[in-house]
């Protein structure tokens, strides 16, 4: 009931037509009895008592009735497929946007697949109730209906005979969709993980190419493949059990209209010509009968849709994005007050603890810190990611939990250690936060990532179309452009999560010295494992397990002889040895 | 903007075609047992669905005039019987035609699947991946009605209309020819409906893809998104994409729905034509009875005509469906072993280039006659400016493109005369993107060797110093990860994919890029376990780090299509030229405070 509840707020606003196609249902149910009457009054008045000139008015209401019925039928079919059309499109449209709206948690702890399969395969259920199911079921009631008052007029005495049958069709009925409820939910499942399985497989081709794994990702797939088999067919055997005891028990009504209408006619309770008249008409009571245990599979399916897609529907995404305030231009001054932060999932493990730093407007703060030790859940937390579990994180002197958050993340960019390309062109890529700029500002910001020169040895240059994540690129290239991408949007606050470690050094220090000019203004995070990305920085910050364990600028820290002293000696290396051999010496400063 | 891809529409360029009919025969083939007797026993419900009218007939007919209760109770009791057995007919049938369904797409999808598996890099590349899944797995589904209960159920109305035809016949000859006179009406406009169905139902599906593929992507790359701030222009791309799909399928339906009336009209017009012909004469002369058993035969015949129309209307939509699914089942894997091609034994790992000239496009070539001789166990860093084909050259090695000219030899080998999985099995390569299964890590790691025991996997952690990182989860080795370990850093993602490599233990090991994202403190320590990992094999290394390439056996710079020098850092340093600058400029950056 939920269930209809739910899914009629996308129905109301078709109520009108709805109403109308549903009028349509019932007249052409009710047509569809007509025509055989019709029938049948030809061969009693024409044929039998020839009354020969009713047989042109007779078969002109036939031939009138089937084609207004047909046409009404046509008219409501096509209703109800634009309502169901409608509607879905309303669906998928509300969980787009809370598709958007979700956080990275949500994101890091559920499937690509599982995802797909709610938007894509749940949809549809949906679909197929309101275009489908729901008028076939109005069909047979009206079908059901009328027969019960047709019949009785006939011979109520058979008619509730028949009717002994109708409460071990609804008993069995019921059983039905109790059982077939979650035999529905277990195929859905097996059809997300059959999605996820081969969507992993598609994703990862060149993994499984590299370890020649074939034959075990076929493997994995035989278990998916065999897994959606066998909940199709549990469902079945369900069915299986049910169904065909309601066929039979529908069948029994025939059964015993002719026999126990026989034995009426044998004591005189009953002409022979209701009995063949009541005979012609009980496949209107059947047929409902019949259908019915489909049409409760095929409502279970709803249900068990409606479900999936409301939980998605329902999920509160932990940055609420609708908070007013109104827009100000940020300067860019960044704060973070004794952050510390954990995973919901993880809540006594601490990510992040303690963080305190400033970074005032057009600084360039460096970040370095072993693999795992916080960095990126630092910088995610600028851009409201992620919020602190403890402590406060200030822009512009304001709590960044107060900032709408689309106007926050419209002043920052951030480039992320994964480079996430879309299936686009060149151009399309490089503008992606930023669909109207200019071509000449996409050609400037190329070139100061360094890019322009692979792009324009492109076929196509610009217009050069890449693959989903960018493939056919090296990942050094991805980077620039991912570069390029966040260095489009001016922004006030620039993050670059290890943009630059596929990309050489020379090309890195070109790409900084281009960068200076661009971004003068903005406050530059910059994540990074080399020395030379960060030692320009107005501060560095060196973190471990979650803290900051050293900071200040380059020389201060080689002064102190810790650990940043260590990873500089150990990256610059053996190049000292190689300075005492070099002749001119030009090098050393 | 980013619709465009995920906008154009593949049209079919072949029009329906006998072969694929052809080749879901071959699916259908293995079970052709169980159709035969799946179809018998349709047959025999149909039987008992003529049979209830028949007793109907002989109660009203016989028992009735004549009084017999004995006659009636044994045709009640004869038709209870057949009711029950009806009843059991169609429990096998729902089941039956459900496996068989089942089993066809189970078939269908596994050998797409495994096509799917040899399938070359470009494939993949060169299209957006919710396409490629939608074939896979909902293409797939939607061919269930037609492939199982369709089918079957269309072979008995078949004989049933063959069956009704003949008693028709038998009856009256002009009778019949005059039920059959708008034959060709309604041949002809199944004709139009189908053209204009095929039409809509190939543009639907094309819209239906576009679709996935935009939805997939928008999930893929939502972190992008969001930092983008581009929700509601991607909003708008989605709704409009959305929209096609809603009226393409409109459209499809509107074609789809509009031949059950035309069916309908006909068989109506049909029957007031036998009547009019037979009580007006109209050169028929039969008696009243026939008159009324003929008419109820032609409504018997149109029945089964109107449940073939509808199965040919979805074979007509399926059929869509269906070619795109043998479509990519066509696409010829670009990498394939030759006919002769033998498993590689386990090499030394020699490496030959003789004469490569190789290029991704037909126009530009990355290397023009590239040759050099790597002995087994040396290990090679390449260098030079991104884009040069540093990472070309290891996927040459391991056959993921083809090279236009001249020979690679593994070994003495040449690659394309073994079985690509067997020269695979010998190289191991670390790629610049790693990829993370959702699983545990444990299982992520034991990617690289399917045989490996916990302790070899705990073991290949320690050397490269993952093992530490993941004794801090929160379940250790059995910590679960999601999809593209996206709950991991990219330093600790390039740590598991480092021991899954050092696990699968190749001759010949490739590092692209491998180490950019771990940090010194780690790479420090991983160094060691570096050094025990290239103990023995032959080693290819693209890297950035001044430290990892010196310690190589040899360094080839590459750049201008080819290997412009090679040689021991020692040695390339005394030569001034490329490299020299490169690790001059390096270490310049360095000390330059």
């Amino acid at each position: 009931m939920n269930s209809i509840k739910w899914v009629w707020q996308y129905i109301r606003p078709y109520l009108f037509g709805w109403s109308w196609a549903s009028i349509m249902v019932v007249a052409v149910a009710l047509l569809n009895i007509v025509t055989p009457y019709v029938g049948g009054l030809i061969v009693d008045n024409v044929i039998y008592n020839g009354e020969s000139d009713l047989l042109l008015p007779l078969l002109g209401l036939m031939l009138l009735g089937t084609f207004v019925r047909t046409i009404l039928r046509y008219t409501y079919q096509i209703k109800f497929e634009r309502i169901g059309q409608n509607a879905l499109y309303q669906i998928r449209e509300d969980l787009y946007t809370k598709l958007q709206e979700l956080d990275f948690t949500f994101f890091n702890t559920t499937r690509v697949g599982d995802i797909m399969a709610r938007m894509t395969g749940d949809t549809d259920a949906i679909r197929h109730a309101i275009a489908w199911l729901y008028f076939n079921v109005l069909d047979n009631i009206v079908l059901f209906v009328s027969a019960l008052i047709v019949l009785s007029t006939i011979e109520w005495r058979l008619t509730l005979a028949l009717l002994i049958v109708t409460p071990f069709i609804a008993l069995f009925t019921i059983l039905l969709s109790i059982k077939a409820n979650g035999a529905f939910y277990e195929i859905r499942e097996s059809f997300a993980k059959l999605n996820s399985m081969v969507e992993e497989n598609i994703g990862g081709n060149k993994v499984v190419k590299a370890f020649a794994n074939e034959a075990y990702e076929e493997q994995k797939f035989d278990v998916r493949n065999e897994g959606f088999k066998k909940a199709n067919m549990d469902s079945v055997n369900i069915s299986k059990t049910y169904l065909p005891v309601l066929e039979t028990l529908a069948g029994f009504m025939a059964v015993i209209s002719v026999g126990l209408g026989g034995f009426f006619v044998l004591n005189g309770m009953m002409s022979v010509g209701n009995l063949v008249a009541f005979n012609g008409l009980i496949w209107m009571l059947n047929t409902p009968m019949r259908n019915v245990g489909g049409y409760m599979n095929d409502m279970q399916r709803f249900i068990t849709a409606t479900y999936k897609i409301r939980e998605m529907l329902n999920t509160k995404p932990l940055i609420p994005v609708n908070q007013k305030k109104s827009i100000q231009e940020m300067r860019g001054e960044v704060e973070f007050q004794n952050v510390s932060f954990a995973f919901a999932d993880e809540p006594e493990h601490f990510v992040l603890s303690h963080i305190s730093f400033r970074a005032e407007p057009g600084e360039t703060i460096g970040i370095l810190g072993e693999t795992g030790s916080g960095k990126s859940t630092l910088v995610n937390m600028i851009s409201r990611f992620f919020d602190p579990t403890e402590g406060r994180v200030l822009i512009d002197g304001e709590d960044a939990r107060r900032w709408n958050v689309l106007d926050l993340r419209k002043q920052i960019a951030i480039v992320m250690q994964d480079v996430f390309l879309f299936s686009d062109t060149i151009k399309g890529n490089i503008s992606y936060g930023k669909p109207s700029a200019e071509f000449e500002d996409i050609e400037q910001v190329a070139r100061v990532a360094d890019a322009s020169q692979f792009i324009e040895k492109m076929p196509e240059r610009y217009e050069t179309y890449l693959g989903e994540r960018g493939s056919g690129l090296s990942g050094g290239q991805r980077q620039r452009l991912s570069l390029a991408r966040g260095l489009i949007k001016h922004p006030k606050i620039l993050i670059l999560d290890d943009t630059t470690s596929a990309v050489d050094m020379e090309t890195e220090v070109k790409i900084q010295k281009g960068m200076k000019d661009v971004s003068r203004d903005t406050t530059t995070f910059i994540i990074a494992n080399r020395i030379s990305s960060v030692k320009n920085a107005d501060q560095i910050l060196i973190m471990s397990k979650g803290e900051i364990i050293e900071r200040g600028q380059h020389e201060e820290l080689l002064a102190r002889k810790g650990s940043y002293y260590d990873i500089y000696q150990e990256q610059l290396g053996q190049s000292e040895v190689e300075e005492e051999e070099d002749e001119d010496g030009s090098s050393t400063d | 903007m980013a619709q465009v891809q995920t906008d154009t529409d593949k049209k079919l360029d072949k029009k329906m075609s006998a072969k694929n009919i052809k080749r879901v025969l071959t699916y259908l083939k293995p079970y052709r047992m169980k159709i035969t007797i799946l179809f018998l026993v349709i047959l025999l419900s149909n039987i008992i669905m003529i049979l209830g009218p028949y007793l109907t007939s002989i109660v009203i007919d016989q028992s009735i005039p004549n009084q017999d209760a004995r006659q009636l109770t044994w045709i009640i009791v004869l038709y209870a019987v057949a009711t029950l057995i009806n009843g059991w007919a169609s429990r096998y049938r729902l089941y039956n035609i459900t496996l068989l369904g089942q089993d066809v797409l189970r078939d269908m999808r596994s050998d797409l699947f495994i096509h799917m598996q040899k399938l070359s890099f470009a494939f993949f590349d060169s299209q957006p991946h919710g396409k490629i899944l939608i074939r896979v797995v909902n293409y797939i589904n939607n061919l269930s009605n037609i492939l199982s209960s369709g089918l079957i159920n269309v072979l008995s109305d078949i004989l049933s209309i063959i069956v009704t035809l003949a008693i028709m016949l038998a009856i009256d000859v002009r009778l019949t020819l005059y039920s059959l006179i708008l034959m060709p009406v309604l041949f002809v406009a199944t004709m139009i409906i189908k053209n204009k169905q095929r039409a809509a139902y190939d543009e639907l599906s094309a819209k239906q893809a576009n679709l996935n593929a935009y939805i997939h992507e928008s999930i893929a790359g939502i972190k992008t998104t969001q930092s983008y701030t581009r929700e509601s222009m991607n909003y708008d791309i989605f709704s409009d994409v959305s929209n096609q799909q809603r009226e393409a399928y409109m459209k499809a339906v509107k074609a789809q729905d509009m031949l059950s009336p035309i069916v309908q009209n006909i068989a109506t017009i049909t029957i007031s034509f036998i009547y009019f012909a037979g009580i007006r004469g109209l050169g028929v002369d039969v008696s009243t009875g026939i008159l009324i058993a003929f008419v109820g035969y032609v409504n018997n015949f149109w029945n089964p005509i109107i449940n073939v129309g509808n199965f040919y209307n979805s074979l007509v939509s399926g059929a869509v469906y269906l070619e795109r699914v043998f479509e990519m089942m066509d696409v010829k894997p670009q990498i394939q072993d030759a006919p002769d091609a033998y498993e590689m034994p386990p090499v030394k790992g020699e490496v030959v280039f003789r004469d490569v000239t190789f290029g991704y496009t037909e126009e530009q070539n990355i290397f023009e006659h590239l040759s050099f001789h790597v002995k087994p166990g040396e290990t090679i860093a390449l260098v030079g400016p991104t884009g040069a084909g540093k990472s070309t050259i290891t996927n040459l090695i391991s056959r993921f493109y083809d090279i236009k000219d001249g020979a690679i030899l593994v070994d003495g080998m040449d690659i394309r005369d073994v079985k690509v999985q067997s020269l695979r099995k010998e190289i191991g390569v670390m790629l610049q993107d790693t990829f993370i299964f959702s699983g545990t890590i444990m299982e992520n790691i034991r990617y690289g060797n399917l045989e490996a025991s916990p302790w070899d996997i705990v073991d290949a952690a320690r050397v490269v110093r993952a093992h530490e990182f993941i004794q801090d989860l929160k379940n250790g080795y059995r910590t679960v990860v999601q999809e593209r370990g996206s709950t991991l850093s990219a330093g600790q993602r390039q740590l598991i994919s480092f021991a899954r490599t050092l696990l699968a233990d190749p001759k010949v090991l490739i590092l692209d890029e491998a180490t950019s994202s771990i940090d010194t403190q780690t790479e420090i320590l991983l160094q060691e376990g570096l050094d025990r990992l290239l103990e023995g094999r032959t080693a290819f290394i693209v890297a950035h780090r001044l430290s990892t390439i010196r310690n190589s056996d040899r360094i080839f710079y590459i750049g201008d299509k080819k290997i412009l020098e090679s040689g021991s850092h020692e040695e390339l340093m005394k030569k001034k030229g490329h490299y020299y600058n490169l690790y001059r400029t390096q270490s310049k950056l360095l000390k330059k405070v």
